[in-house]
């Protein structure tokens, strides 16, 4: 036989937008919508101001993708407490010093990986279902946080990493952006270039089929929590150098979003589909369009509803389950 | 008398998988119609679409001359359709009387459960069973809890409760004792005298026989003839199943080379849920295979040699050295492959890229500290696999569930040979794929043992068995029951030392 | 090991004796902490406080039971509560409207989540996340800040008691007997057999969307009536008031007994559960754990609760099948 016919270029000819391209188009369209509405929503600093509002979001669903293209049901609810737990644990021991970031952020991070650890076992081990583990684990670390603070945030962020995050860079871009680039660009080579990654994706595609190709599927998983949880805490450390102070809920709201930004970049629920392109787009979009509303004046119980409908709404589009007739 | 049950040119495609291609049935009211081929030739697909649980592609069911539309189980019931499939619909928590009456419970006002009318239900239809349950009827109990054979039983029943005019029974005698298979045939008789038409599939020769008035054969999804089975020997039925192309029964095969420094696979006692005490020994260059009936322990043996099964007792040496059995994982550090049974749940990662699917096994023997890829190594070790399995594919960054089911399964073999195993375990690896893939499949599997690999096959085509293997292990109940060696391995041997291991006659 | 397991929620349960054992060690140690505990009064704002988790819990069980989850039941509950307590303003008049409402708002919401998960298919750990979002920023939308009152009479009523029985006890029992009287009608019976095996179920005829719609419409249905006793307890009304509610409620059904996986099970088991947990957060109250660690040793009870179920020791055994 010869050697391996090429078929024609049947996927140029079919080609259909993915995921990515149409969130970028919906994330155009709103900027477009915003400025129709209220002139300057689309000027440059305006426009800037949306993107480092992103990053936050863009950090902490970094984690949330990794756990989500896991499968099985994957996703991290306590994203967002161990955010703000770590901000909380970075501000106290830092203190306002340039001489215990790197210390603060260690123990910050440190304490975001045992965090993310104990859901791993939760979930592999002990069989808990993760959105379950993961809710129990928001009221565990909220009230690790009361216990720690005692009801009262302390300290504040060091001026180093206040203007490393803040401070204009070139194009006066804050140091924040190129930040979520690193970062970003870090998570696309985990996912795409590193044994972890493959095997990740392995395991959300077909738990059965990696176990029997020689994966150790539980400690990929156990890894994908370890690994949500800290880029949870780092997102929660960028927090701080942008606010400077904590408060007791600085991180909270973005657990939902985590989940939407994911979901809107086209990373299946189901597991072993996507990556963090999407996820990165997703977040510009969901954050534009926290900005539209509050430009239309809706208040915050309105963007909630907003949120949950968009997901609802992106879920239908995506994460059918199959029929029982076949 | 009249046909009661027509059906013409049913096709349905599973995936890459051709299931019914055009078959046809026709029946009348009062008869007991078998429904008979080789393994994979459709005869449950064909059940299904007939129960609603499958919607066929195309094709024609027309029930006393009207076109049925069978678009589901509650279509299927208001035909007067009931079946029993291999796989039962029994709910193990529910106990048995709810299990009869479920989905039809009887009511009382505002539709609160008659407990008293549903029990009488369940008893009537369990009744003619009593002599299988040794008297006493286990109304109350938890379905779950009963025997493999007393649910299959009450399977049995619930379908009668339904009072059908077709009555399907897909292996419905597969896990029954002798003394419960007459009373099932009885029941049937009854249904038969009452003018019911029962279509009966089983893989037992002599129960088709015994109870049949006539039989339907399939072969590859397609009808290839009915025959009245009064006026039919056993030979004629076997070779109507198998098809009668040559065999190539003297294909020359090396004896294996016993010589030094081939590998030696030795299992010893190896017992799990489904297996008992199975032992044999294997070396480089030699393909043993596993015959019998299919679900009598194969896969499990295989699962059990990756360390995917629990195993109570025995072990197995590779050269001398114990294998772990604890993990898939540690099993292919030893130097084991597996290719599953069921590609699509155990061997493949449809939605990923062939790329991937094709390093998974091997990729971190390529990678920088078993961590960091380089994507040009990895599209190497791809594309010496594509070359050396001739796999067709668009581009290995496609989904591999693009490709077809040959070349699917042409990937999931070659995710291991990148892994350059010592034994490798082939589970029906030629299942769903079409003859061109088959042949390439073939010559593939004793390339690999002419290179020394130890290789295991499973195959639920017993003329693939006799093209291929060395040897051939006889499998019944989760033990080895026979033994044939290489001049012995022909296809009507194979199926008649499958056939002729009805219970009861031997072990 | 065994990989060929299906990869789905737990199906495994705790034994009755597990969860009877620990309603008993936990009255034990309640009433050697709580002074009084055996007193009437004690005895009635115990119950008082009882009652909306056990209402939730018995939704979350018919939920679980089917097959499916329901994270949207403490949002459920504000969202139920809220409506009800803007309607009644007070005044004793507008109760029967105020509790219409709130039925009416919880089966609607029970509605929506089944049909989400029923006909499009979504998984329903997901989706009834996604509807919390939607009712818990409705409940926002009709009471921004809690406030809102409900006439004196129905909080008397509430915690007082019926020849020496506190009413809100009779309320448990008013619960467990509504489930009762639900265990002996088809659609419950549906309902297990579509969590047992869902494809059994269909090929046996079973109506499982319709099953389904109907599973989360009962859930609906208990976290209006949990909503009706936070309101008869607290007096007003709070738009955060179910958030805790719902994890609650899937710990209960654990500690009840019921399989995360769906079809064995029932909400007896999830009343006691329930019950335990209400009187582990009164353990941790009287035992003088400082303000600041209550809410960790709570968060850490319902993780070690869901982490029991997977114990072996403590796992009802399966008749071999």
């Amino acid at each position: 036989m010869s050697a391996p016919t090429v078929e024609a270029p049947r996927r140029v000819l079919s080609w259909r937008p993915g995921p990515v391209a149409l969130a970028g188009a919906i994330a155009v369209a709103l900027v477009i919508a915003g400025e129709l509405v209220s002139p300057g929503f689309a000027g440059y600093g305006q426009l800037v101001n949306l993107m480092r509002v992103a990053a936050f979001l863009g950090v902490i669903a970094i984690g949330q993708t990794i756990v989500i293209i896991a499968g099985g049901g994957g996703v991290d609810l306590s994203v967002g407490k161990v955010a703000t737990f770590a901000a909380i644990i970075g501000s106290r021991v830092m203190a306002g010093d340039d001489g215990d970031l790197v210390p603060a952020v260690a123990l910050a991070l440190a304490v975001a990986a045992a965090i993310g650890l104990v859901n791993g076992l939760g979930v592999t081990l002990l069989r808990i279902p993760p959105f379950v583990m993961t809710l129990g684990m928001i009221g565990v670390v909220q009230g690790l946080i009361l216990a720690y603070t005692g009801g009262q945030a302390s300290g504040r962020a060091a001026p180093a990493l206040t203007s490393l995050v803040n401070g204009r860079l070139i194009f006066d871009l804050p140091g924040l952006l190129f930040l979520w680039a690193a970062l970003g660009l870090l998570a696309v080579w985990l996912l795409r270039r590193t044994t972890f990654g493959w095997n990740l994706f392995a395991v959300g595609a077909n738990r059965t089929a990696a176990e029997l190709s020689g994966v150790r599927a539980d400690r990929t998983l156990i890894v994908a929590y370890v690994l949500s949880a800290t880029f949870a805490g780092l997102g929660g450390i960028l927090l701080l150098g942008y606010t400077e102070s904590v408060f007791l809920d600085l991180a909270d709201q973005y657990m939902l979003p985590s989940v939407a930004a994911v979901v809107i970049g086209g990373t299946m629920l189901a597991g072993g589909i996507g990556g963090y392109a999407g996820t990165a787009v997703g977040a510009i979009v969901l954050t534009v369009l926290q900005g539209l509303l509050t430009t239309l004046d809706i208040g915050g119980a309105g963007r909630t509803v907003v949120n949950g409908v968009v997901l609802l709404v992106l879920l239908s589009l995506y994460g059918r389950q199959r029929r029982l007739r076949s | 008398m009249s046909t009661l049950l027509e059906m013409t040119g049913v096709r349905k495609r599973y995936g890459g998988v051709q299931a019914l291609d055009g078959a046809d049935l026709t029946a009348v009211g009062g008869e007991v119609h078998a429904l008979l081929g080789p393994n994979g030739s459709g005869k449950s697909t064909l059940d299904k679409t007939l129960a609603g649980t499958v919607v066929p592609d195309s094709g024609e069911i027309r029930i006393d001359g009207e076109a049925a539309r069978i678009g589901g189980p509650r279509d299927a019931h208001a035909l007067g359709v009931a079946a029993v499939h291999q796989q039962l619909s029994i709910v193990g928590d529910l106990t048995v009387t709810q299990n009869v009456v479920l989905g039809l419970e009887p009511v009382r006002r505002w539709g609160f459960l008659d407990h008293r009318a549903a029990r009488d239900r369940a008893a009537a239809a369990l009744e003619r069973f009593a002599a299988a349950f040794s008297g006493r009827l286990p109304l109350d109990r938890p379905a779950g809890t009963l025997g493999p054979g007393e649910q299959q039983i009450v399977e049995v029943a619930k379908a009668l409760a339904r009072e059908p005019r077709v009555l399907v029974l897909d292996e419905a005698t597969a896990s029954l004792h002798k003394e419960q298979v007459e009373v099932l045939f009885e029941v049937v008789r009854e249904l038969r005298a009452a003018g019911v038409l029962v279509l009966f599939t089983s893989h037992r020769l002599d129960e088709v026989f015994a109870l049949c008035d006539r039989a339907t054969v399939l072969r590859n999804g397609r009808t290839v003839g009915t025959v009245e089975l009064a006026a039919t020997g056993e030979d004629e039925l076997v070779r109507l199943m198998v098809g009668d192309l040559p065999h190539p029964a003297d294909l020359a095969v090396a004896p294996p080379p016993a010589g030094a420094g081939a590998a030696v696979l030795e299992v010893r006692g190896l017992t799990t849920d489904r297996l008992r005490d199975v032992s044999f020994t294997v070396r480089g260059g030699e393909v043993l295979g596993l015959g019998g009936l299919q679900g009598q322990g194969q896969s499990e043996l295989l699962l059990a040699l990756f360390g995917a099964a629990r195993i109570t007792a025995g072990e197995a040496l590779l050269d001398g050295e114990p294998l772990p059995l604890t993990s898939p994982a540690r099993a292919a550090r030893a130097g084991i492959a597996l290719v599953p049974g069921d590609r699509g749940r155990q061997g493949m990662f449809a939605s990923r890229p062939i790329q991937e699917n094709l390093s998974l096994a091997s990729m971190h023997r390529r990678a920088l500290g078993r961590f960091a890829l380089r994507a040009s190594s990895e599209r190497r070790a791809a594309r010496t696999m594509v070359d050396r399995l001739q796999i067709k594919l668009g581009s290995p960054a496609d989904p591999v569930s693009t490709l077809s089911g040959g070349n699917q399964q042409k990937v999931v073999i070659g995710k291991w040979l990148l892994d350059q195993p010592r034994v490798v375990l082939l589970d029906d690896p030629t299942k769903g794929v079409d003859v061109g893939a088959k042949e390439e499949i073939y010559a593939i599997v004793r390339a690999l043992a002419d290179d020394g690999a130890i290789v295991v096959l499973n195959s639920s085509d017993n003329r693939e068995l006799a093209e291929l293997s060395d040897r051939v292990l006889v499998l019944f109940e989760g033990a080895v029951a026979e033994e044939l060696a290489a001049a012995a391995v022909t296809e009507n041997r194979l199926v008649s030392s499958a056939l002729r291991l009805a219970p009861g006659e031997s072990l | 090991m065994n990989v060929l397991r299906e990869i789905r929620l737990p199906g495994v349960q705790l034994s009755g004796t597990a969860t009877v054992a620990m309603l008993v060690a936990a009255v034990v140690v309640n009433s050697a902490l709580q002074p009084n505990f055996w007193s009437a009064y004690a005895l009635t704002s115990n119950f008082a406080t009882f009652v909306p988790l056990v209402a939730i819990a018995v939704g979350q069980t018919i939920v679980v039971l089917s097959g499916g989850i329901d994270l949207s039941l403490g949002a459920q509950v504000t969202l139920s509560a809220v409506a009800a307590v803007q309607l009644l303003d007070g005044r004793l008049d507008r109760l029967p409207l105020a509790v219409a409402a709130a039925l009416g708002v919880g089966l609607a919401c029970g509605a929506l989540n089944g049909l989400v998960v029923a006909l499009l298919r979504l998984q329903p750990i997901v989706a009834t996340f996604a509807t919390s979002f939607v009712f818990s920023g409705l409940a926002l939308v009709v009471l921004p800040t809690p406030g809102g009152s409900v006439p004196i009479e129905v909080t008397t009523v509430y915690r007082d008691a019926v020849l020496g029985v506190p009413v809100a006890l009779l309320a448990i029992l008013g619960l467990a007997l509504l489930w009762w009287v639900l265990r002996r009608h088809r659609v419950l019976r549906h309902v297990y057999a579509v969590g047992g095996d869902p494809e059994a179920a269909y090929a046996s005829l079973v109506p499982v969307a319709r099953t389904r719609v109907l599973a989360y419409v009962l859930g609906g249905l208990f976290a209006a009536l949990a909503a009706l006793a936070v309101l008869a307890n607290t007096g007003s009304g709070d738009p955060f008031v179910g958030n805790e509610l719902t994890l609650a409620s899937v710990a209960a059904v654990v500690l009840g007994g019921t399989a995360l996986a769906g079809g064995r099970g029932g909400a007896g088991g999830s009343i006691l559960g329930a019950i335990v947990l209400a009187l582990v957060t009164n353990i941790v109250f009287f035992a003088d754990v400082p303000t600041t660690y209550r809410q960790l040793v709570n968060g850490a009870v319902i993780i070690l609760a869901l982490a029991l179920a997977g114990i072996p020791a403590l796992q009802k055994r399966r008749p071999a099948a």
